[in-house]
């Protein structure tokens, strides 16, 4: 249990990891919650920023909450709770496969609707869902991220593809 | 195993391979599957923990270089708001001199002009910027025997007083300001006017009264020569000065101070200087310590 060797986050080698293990995640939130239009690595800096200016009085084990608190407020401040709508890859035609032009076009229209899809779900859908099919998290790391139960993320995650297979079929 | 069990054990990477066999065998598993595989289109542009990091630091690194960059910068300042401090504490204090009660002082100023300060009052001058300016600010009463030379001022809260090289008393009291010239010529700025003292002259403006001159055979004030002498003043302004010259308080309440004398009192000799003072008005006086009770007869 190294957890209780430091007092605080001051030390660099203790920062540094800090930021390792969570600098993605807390991307990876901050993205799927609230899009890519407020910058997402911007505020991960500036949330990174200010618990290194008060690591004084963060303990390791608070450091998770304190530094998802502030990436999420530093959002917070500037939505306007617009929609968001996430990017996609687009399909482009491979050169070196022999994809018909009418399979590329299908797959964007697909992923169109999913993007509308996507956009319904709720902000707790969203994180949790993505964080799972995307980020490849199993329920348990997702409720220690977002601390809540692993069965409120069940829920949502279920709750999410659920929505997502009925928007697509209507759309 | 129920339907709604098998996603979410899929969703969680759960299934063991019956369990997987079963999932595929649900009527939308290539609906689940298909949104699976499209959301990965929708993976933000990668995000690079090392060079993220590697910014981070310069950040960090900036604002503390920008700290300690700010720090000697703060340190100067705070040395020149000290040396100010001490600039105007120690190097631009004006030389004061200032008398008590019953005491007179003899002040020689740096270009050998020479002050008589009369009791409870005060003179300061400036001593490094003497030889361009030759000015002092008086409270109370002074005699002055100034050096030929350049303007000499004489700075007091009611007017301004000029000389080239003279002698003459500045009196500012209270009750009254007076100056009298001795010798040479002063020119007095009172009261937005402009009067010009020659030798022998004398400018007096008392409480409640209009400016008037007159004159006086006298080569130097009285109190020099540890007199006080007063022509036709108020008797407060006698109970003033012998306060001053004594150091006593004197109680006159039931006698009238708006009459006039003419008279002197010495001032090493209480008693005398009280009979002195009483009794051309035939007053009576009784004296304990510190305080002296004036009566009519």
């Amino acid at each position: 249990m190294s957890k209780n060797l430091h007092k605080n986050i001051c030390e660099e080698i203790v920062y540094s990891n800090f930021f390792k293990k969570y600098a993605e995640d807390l991307h990876s939130f901050l993205y799927y919650k609230f899009g890519d239009h407020l910058n997402p690595k911007d505020k991960v800096q500036e949330a990174f920023i200010k618990v290194w200016e008060n690591c004084k009085n963060i303990t390791p084990e608070k450091a998770k909450n304190y530094l998802f608190t502030v990436g999420n407020n530093l959002m917070l401040n500037e939505v306007k709770h617009q929609k968001v709508v996430l990017k996609f890859q687009k399909e482009k035609p491979k050169s070196h496969t022999n994809e018909n032009p009418e399979f590329l076009m299908e797959e964007n229209e697909y992923s169109q609707k999913l993007q509308k899809a996507i956009s319904s779900l709720t902000e707790a859908q969203r994180v949790a869902f993505l964080l799972n099919r995307i980020e490849g998290k199993k329920h348990k790391e997702i409720a220690q991220l977002l601390d809540i139960s692993t069965k409120a993320v069940e829920k949502r995650i279920y709750g999410a593809l659920k929505k997502l297979k009925e928007q697509i079929h209507e759309l | 195993m129920k339907r709604e069990e098998l996603i979410r054990k899929w969703l969680d990477n759960e299934l063991n391979p019956k369990e997987l066999s079963l999932f595929k065998e649900l009527d939308d598993y290539t609906d689940l599957i298909r949104i699976s595989e499209g959301v990965q289109k929708f993976k933000p542009t990668s995000f690079h923990v090392t060079t993220e990091l590697e910014n981070l630091k310069n950040t960090i690194a900036l604002k503390k270089q920008k700290r300690n960059w700010l720090k000697p910068v703060y340190a100067i300042a705070a040395s020149v708001v000290v040396l100010f401090g001490i600039y105007y504490s120690f190097l631009l204090q004006e030389t004061t001199v200032t008398t008590l009660a019953s005491q007179k002082q003899e002040i020689t100023l740096p270009d050998n002009s020479n002050v008589s300060l009369n009791s409870l009052s005060s003179l300061s001058f400036d001593e490094k910027n003497w030889d361009k300016q030759r000015e002092v600010e008086l409270q109370g009463e002074a005699f002055f025997k100034v050096e030929k030379g350049a303007t000499f001022n004489v700075k007091t809260e009611t007017g301004l007083v000029t000389v080239v090289g003279t002698q003459f008393i500045v009196k500012d009291r209270a009750e009254l300001f007076e100056v009298v010239c001795y010798e040479g010529a002063v020119r007095v700025n009172h009261n937005g006017q402009s009067i010009l003292l020659k030798q022998g002259d004398s400018y007096i403006k008392m409480e409640g009264t209009t400016a008037s001159q007159t004159k006086t055979t006298q080569l130097s004030p009285s109190w020099i020569t540890n007199t006080s002498t007063f022509k036709s003043l108020p008797y407060s302004t006698v109970i003033a000065e012998f306060e001053r010259q004594y150091d006593i308080q004197i109680i006159a309440d039931h006698i009238d101070s708006k009459q006039l004398f003419t008279g002197s009192f010495i001032h090493n000799d209480i008693e005398i200087a009280l009979k002195s003072i009483t009794l051309p008005l035939n007053l009576e006086y009784t004296r304990t310590n510190q305080t002296i009770t004036l009566k009519g007869e």
